[in-house]
């Protein structure tokens, strides 16, 4: 088709916008809604995602010893953690370093620990980092087999709850948006559909004269795509600003919580809003369009 | 121009016969009208033309093409060869007069050059000129028509349908559309005319079609409305 009938089909649609404003404020409204479903699933996945990556790479085991090991068999015991494959550095921490470690991190509240200095209840361990964080586990399991190793600690349940919580998000943000998306397109059928019955006569008409289908059809596509277009677009300028919202604030209270600030996942993200936008539209009126419109 | 061999159209659930095996020839640049009491199958007629319904048995050739065998695609670029007027005008009450025979325009893609530079002039054909700005319901029924016709016109067509063209006119308004239709005639274009008015008819003086119960009673060159026509002549179909 011409540029100047794809002209008037947009001139179409944008009447067939006009004149249902509720209907189609509704529509933008409910587009936006679900469209800032995903964005909200997509972006916390994203930085749970990162998050494990980063708890990953910083993860090392820690294997706590018997209490009052003799020397020698710590010494057997450090040449035998280090021969473990996989093994790149080992570290002797003694019972009183660890308490120090602990008052420091304590600081001023630590006070408190001086009930404790004389009897510290801490145990001797070795610090162990793995060259690899996917050895980590592995790597674990066999310092856990050797003898005078009481317990062993790399953090596996802060991981594995983490783990949990992203596939929660996962799919419970899924069904959530499973729904809010067929809502949607109902809402954008149902706005077409105005469309189509208060043009009948029009379409009537456009056929007596000769208009093809195509041109019949389009400006009702084009409605229904405009109006997830609309809605993709107030999403990704809530998004954009709510998330250099975000991610301003915790970079100023919580700086050690890493969070994706870098753009590439970011526009990836607002372009799948603008993708998932026009789809929805495409698909609510299509819908409209074989059920209502007779060509 | 038009050629239709023993067309039958029955309308179904309730197996209603509205044309029964109806053979007719209709030269280019002829002018015919249609009579017959309501429900003899005029609308029908007409409908088969413009390929809103199908034949259910029989052949029908327009410009030697059969309409029945069209493909669904092909049949806007028919509709566009024809053009059609209604009683009821068939407007679009939220466009002006100019957007109204735009319309049939843009549907067959013009440029905007084209539709700025014939809608004026089709409005001046049929003395509206002035009101291209209007809406239809600023417009007396006559201007309706008027712009149902130029709508009709603009494109060109080589054949002119009208059902009941002047079913909603007062007698006087009624002469200045056929008068119209009479012109596009002249120049060129077939006309067939579906009419209950026998005072327009007999005044004219064309080709009449009576059909009755859907079947031809009558097909008479200069023809008049009523049956008790003196010299009945037999068109050959």
């Amino acid at each position: 088709m011409k540029p100047s009938t794809w002209k008037y089909i947009l001139g179409e649609a944008g009447r067939g916008i006009k004149k249902n404003t509720l209907m189609s404020v509704a529509a933008v409204t409910t587009v936006t809604l679900s469209l800032l479903t995903l964005a909200l699933v997509l972006l916390l996945v994203f930085n749970f995602n990162h998050l494990a990556g980063t708890l990953e790479s910083q993860m090392q085991v820690v294997a706590y010893l018997d209490d009052n090991l003799p020397a020698p068999r710590v010494a057997e015991l450090d040449a035998q953690i280090k021969a473990i494959e996989g093994v790149s550095e080992v570290a002797y921490v003694t019972k009183a370093e660890a308490l120090e470690r602990l008052k420091a991190e304590f600081g001023v509240d630590s006070d408190i620990l001086a009930a404790v200095e004389d009897m510290n209840p801490l145990r001797d361990s070795f610090e162990i980092a793995a060259a690899d964080p996917e050895q980590i586990s592995a790597i674990a399991g066999q310092v856990a087999e050797l003898a005078g190793v009481a317990e062993v600690n790399y953090g596996q349940e802060i991981l594995e709850l983490l783990l949990s919580l992203t596939s929660v998000i996962r799919y419970g943000g899924a069904a959530l948006l499973v729904a809010f998306i067929l809502a949607t397109v109902m809402i954008i059928a149902n706005a077409i559909r105005m469309t189509v019955v208060a043009r009948r006569r029009e379409v009537a008409i456009m056929k007596l004269v000769g208009a093809t289908d195509a041109l019949i059809r389009w400006p009702f596509l084009l409605e229904g795509v405009l109006l997830g277009l609309a809605g993709a677009v107030v999403t990704a300028a809530l998004v954009w600003a709510g998330y250099s919202w975000v991610v301003g604030a915790m970079q100023r209270s919580l700086p050690f919580v890493p969070i994706v600030a870098e753009w590439q996942p970011i526009l990836l993200v607002l372009a799948l809003l603008i993708v998932g936008g026009v789809v929805i539209g495409a698909v609510g009126s299509t819908i409209s369009i074989r059920r209502f419109l007779r060509v | 121009m038009i050629h239709i061999k023993h067309v039958s159209k029955i309308y179904y659930p309730r197996r209603v016969v509205a044309l029964q095996d109806i053979n007719v020839r209709i030269r280019p640049g002829e002018f015919v009208f249609l009579v017959g009491a309501s429900g003899a199958g005029k609308s029908t007629f007409l409908k088969l033309l413009y390929r809103e319904e199908l034949p259910s048995e029989g052949q029908l050739l327009i410009g030697g093409k059969d309409v029945a065998r069209l493909r669904q695609r092909d049949v806007p670029y028919l509709r566009r060869r024809i053009g059609i007027i209604f009683q009821d005008f068939k407007l679009l009450p939220d466009r002006t007069v100019f957007e109204n025979v735009a319309f049939a325009l843009r549907v067959t893609e013009a440029s905007p050059k084209e539709i700025r530079r014939r809608v004026p002039t089709v409005l001046e054909m049929v003395g509206l000129a002035e009101k291209e700005r209007h809406y239809p319901s600023q417009l007396s029924g006559g201007e309706q028509q008027r712009v149902g016709l130029a709508r009709a016109l603009v494109n060109r067509p080589p054949l002119i349908l009208a059902d009941e063209p002047t079913g909603n006119l007062d007698p006087q308004t009624s002469l200045e559309i056929m008068a119209l239709l009479e012109q596009i005639n002249r120049m060129g274009a077939t006309v067939v005319m579906a009419t209950h008015a026998s005072n327009i008819v007999d005044m004219f003086r064309k080709r009449v079609i009576a059909l009755d119960r859907g079947r031809i009673v009558r097909d008479q060159e200069r023809g008049v409305y009523s049956n008790e026509a003196k010299h009945l002549e037999v068109h050959p179909g």
